[in-house]
């Protein structure tokens, strides 16, 4: 019987040794702010705040994707733009996610008028990534890239490559590109559309 | 089971089960802390979560744009995760093996329960039956109808419910049974 018992807890140590590999995994979101505050932060000087919704054609679609590369696939992309009382647009933000290997990432980008960068935000990511991201957040990251429009340069600056190791700069990377995505968005489905203002 | 009951186990078998079913426990209460902060723990709070992004200006299907006015109120100010569909994918496969290995290894100790068979195969297969409703809710919160979401409550408390049920009649056998007659 003893040595059942021994076999039957070798193959629970087992069992546990598998799941604890598994569970390292499991890497939890982490919320840096709500989108409350990163719309009011990245809207600020707004008086009047509306939502626009806006849908791609396949042709934009293809026009982005031969652009920059990224082939946009949501069913709709949500803008909230501020304005003042007059009604002249103050600047927009769109929240843009990228899945990584690590979980999402989540950034909030906000844009002026004429599609120019004004500001970025990381606003989710997993506890894994953040230790890689959190320098280039303590360095105001999005600063380098406050001015470019869809057709910027968004390779990292040596400020952003100095920031950490070659985790760093991946996750540099891939925010900067969503901030690329955020202005070929913006410029595409507002300013080149007929009806944008 | 074929003799071997919890209470007959030798000392290092209870402080490996005891050890076990602490840990788990303690484990349990810290994914439940985690889900209550990051997602919240009412089915409205589970869809909001895990439901598709509904537009919220009248943008009908096949438009290209709609606007409206809002207020800032109308945008959601709780730093709340919103699983989309890759993580949800992330999500499932990790808790899937995660809590069914879990589960696993609760029913592999309650296996050696003094119990009768019936109500001892009722308690093993809820936290296997917990995980399936939780998981398949996400999905089918996600994919089919956003009330469902309350599937993933239900999956989560019967999995609870089980850990609980097993955690302590097996610690009552272990630590506190008298000696079974063989």
């Amino acid at each position: 019987m003893s040595r059942l018992i021994v076999r039957l807890l070798g193959g629970v140590g087992l069992v546990v040794l598998a799941a604890g590999m598994v569970a390292a995994h499991v890497t939890p979101p982490v919320v840096l702010t709500s989108d409350r505050e990163a719309v009011a932060g990245l809207l600020s000087g707004s008086r009047r705040f509306f939502v626009r919704e806006v849908r791609l054609s396949s042709p934009e679609r293809e026009a982005i994707q031969k652009q920059s590369g990224w082939t946009p696939s949501e069913d709709f992309y949500r803008f909230y733009l501020g304005r003042d009382d007059q009604g002249a647009l103050v600047a927009a933000t769109t929240f843009m996610t990228e899945y990584t290997i690590h979980g999402p990432v989540r950034v909030a980008v906000g844009l002026g008028p004429d599609g120019k960068v004004k500001g970025a935000q990381v606003v989710e990511l997993t506890e894994e990534t953040y230790p890689w991201v959190k320098p280039l957040i303590d360095q105001d990251f999005a600063r380098d890239y406050v001015g470019q429009g869809s057709t910027g340069r968004y390779t990292l600056t040596d400020r952003v490559r100095a920031a950490g190791d070659s985790m760093t700069q991946f996750y540099g990377q891939v925010i900067v590109s969503l901030i690329q995505r955020a202005a070929i968005l913006y410029d595409t489905t507002v300013l080149k559309r007929p009806t944008s203002g | 089971m074929n003799g071997i009951f919890l209470g007959r186990l030798p000392l290092s078998g209870k402080v490996f089960c005891t050890l076990y079913l602490v840990g788990i426990g303690c484990g349990a209460l810290a994914a439940f802390a985690q889900a209550a902060t990051a997602v919240g723990l009412s089915p409205a709070e589970v869809q909001a979560s895990l439901a598709p992004e509904m537009p919220m200006t009248h943008m009908g299907h096949g438009q290209m744009s709609g606007e409206r006015e809002i207020d800032l109120g109308q945008i959601s100010k709780s730093a709340k995760v919103w699983i989309r569909t890759p993580l949800l994918i992330q999500t499932s496969h990790t808790h899937l093996f995660g809590m069914t290995l879990i589960a696993g290894l609760l029913g592999s100790i309650f296996l050696f329960s003094s119990l009768g068979e019936v109500k001892k195969t009722i308690i093993l297969a809820m936290p296997f039956v917990g995980t399936i409703l939780d998981i398949g809710g996400m999905w089918l919160t996600r994919f089919v109808w956003p009330p469902l979401g309350a599937l993933v409550i239900t999956g989560g408390s019967l999995f609870a419910l089980g850990y609980v049920l097993i955690t302590a009649r097996s610690l009552y056998e272990i630590w506190l049974q008298k000696e079974l007659s063989a």
